[in-house]
């Protein structure tokens, strides 16, 4: 695969480091800006190709290498150049574009330029706050690749029990482990109790059905 | 020469529509920017249907200013930025046009706004007492601190961008070190809010950091000294103070 990474901050760092574990064979070029970062970088990641680059120029190079380049991953410190690169590559029939942001509120914006793929890097700390304070309904992934989402809900009352049940008997495509209040898990609906939660996936669409019905149950 | 407007925002709503369309009226402006510092109100949206290009700056921190200037640059595409502050409430077309002018006749890369009015508080009790020992030739500058500035697209990806309000004298020096060719313009009167005095600590603490980071950059201070000293501020500002002072 080649990957074209564009950044040299925290963002690159990690995105370079899960391209090498993907394909530690593969061809991953990293521009950047400054000689410092460049340097540091080539250390860091001796064999992919580091190259300075100004900061005009980047999208030419996108341009020139686009039919050459399998995804480009903008992951600059700056949500504005991240939409520049993103835009070209998409223009230029990258297959794969990526956008990770920096500041999550840019996320509608980037997704109304139609980049491929947009990571929200902090989206973590929402749903692992969830987790911990025991929100009612937790949407845990949510697949950029498939029309996969996974959930957690939290077992409040018999109604919600009850149209859970229904619907894991309904669709056979939404599957479920439920974890009770003692922590014990299974994958039996009749197993759980109030209190409980329930860990569902399946598609999104369906997916969300579920979790509306239980905003639902809980605002009522 | 196609000309970029950018304007630095935050929760400006009632401010936005009018600034935009003044923008589109000036002479060569093929784009208008606002860059969100994370508004709760319509400033995005009114915005947008402005035609303005609309981005929430990157880090959402306070003041941001200099962020919020730095993704405007990276996102523009004309040949020439200006940067106006969005609640002046008598902003013509000519703002603009004033700016610019001096580039497209290519007497200067890189233009400061000044206006008829006294200079602010912080301007003549830190900036320019500072300039004037570190950077004479910049102390001519009536404002030094002006936010209404132009400058070619292509210059601003060559100088670091101050995170806060010492974003514009920031500027100013580092053009001046780049060897770009600067001038100051009137444009005239502004009539837009004053910050009140308990407000200024902060920026002219910003403003002082940038103008002594850039004479330590640039050699006008002993930056053995000034490191271990900075450092020693840096500290105090964490609550880190060390038991030994300052040096």
């Amino acid at each position: 695969m080649r990957v074209l990474l564009i950044g040299g901050g925290h963002s690159a760092y990690f995105a370079a480091r899960a391209i090498r574990e993907i394909d530690p064979d593969g061809h991953l070029i990293i521009i950047e800006f400054t000689r410092e970062k460049v340097e540091m970088l080539s250390r860091t990641f001796p064999s992919a190709e580091v190259l300075f680059q100004e900061i005009d120029r980047v999208e030419d190079y996108i341009k020139e290498n686009s039919e050459l380049l399998d995804a480009v991953i903008a992951a600059t410190e700056s949500d504005s150049l991240n939409l520049r690169y993103c835009r070209v590559a998409r223009e230029n029939a990258v297959p794969i574009t990526v956008g990770i942001l920096n500041n999550p509120l840019n996320y509608e914006i980037f997704k109304k330029e139609k980049i491929n793929y947009i990571i929200d890097p902090y989206r973590v700390i929402t749903i692992q706050l969830f987790e911990i304070l025991g929100a009612p309904v937790n949407v845990i992934f949510s697949s950029l690749v498939n029309n996969l989402e996974i959930a957690s809900v939290r077992i409040l009352n018999e109604k919600l029990l009850h149209e859970l049940r229904s619907a894991l008997e309904k669709h056979d495509d939404v599957i479920a482990a439920f974890v009770s209040r003692t922590g014990e898990i299974s994958s039996s609906p009749s197993s759980v109790s109030l209190g409980g939660s329930a860990y569902i996936m399946g598609p999104r669409e369906k997916i969300e059905k579920l979790l509306q019905l239980s905003r639902n149950v809980v605002m009522r | 020469m196609s000309i970029s407007v950018i304007f630095p925002t935050k929760n400006r709503a009632h401010y936005v529509k009018r600034a935009v369309r003044t923008a589109f009226k000036a002479h060569r402006v093929e784009e208008v920017i606002v860059i969100d510092g994370g508004s709760m109100d319509d400033t995005i949206r009114i915005a947008e249907r402005e035609g303005a290009k609309v981005i929430v700056q990157s880090d959402l921190i306070y003041p941001g200013k200099g962020i919020a200037m730095r993704d405007g640059a990276y996102l523009a595409s004309c040949d020439i930025l200006v940067y106006l502050d969005i609640d002046i409430r008598n902003m013509t077309p000519e703002f603009i046009e004033k700016l610019a002018e001096p580039i497209i006749s290519g007497q200067a890369e890189f233009v400061k706004g000044c206006f008829e009015r006294a200079a602010g508080r912080v301007t003549e009790l830190v900036a320019k007492p500072l300039l004037r020992m570190f950077y004479p030739e910049l102390a001519k500058f009536r404002q030094p601190l002006s936010g209404e500035i132009a400058g070619l697209r292509k210059l601003f990806y060559k100088v670091e961008f101050e995170r806060g309000w010492g974003v514009d004298v920031g500027l100013l020096i580092d053009f001046y070190k780049l060897g770009a060719r600067i001038m100051e313009r009137d444009i005239g009167y502004k009539d837009h809010d004053m910050k009140p005095l308990h407000a200024l600590t902060d920026m002219a603490y910003e403003v002082a950091a940038a103008i002594m980071r850039r004479a330590i950059r640039d050699q006008k201070v002993d930056p053995r000294w000034a490191e271990k000293y900075m450092s020693g501020v840096r500290a105090m500002d964490l609550g880190l103070e060390s038991e030994r002072g300052f040096v």
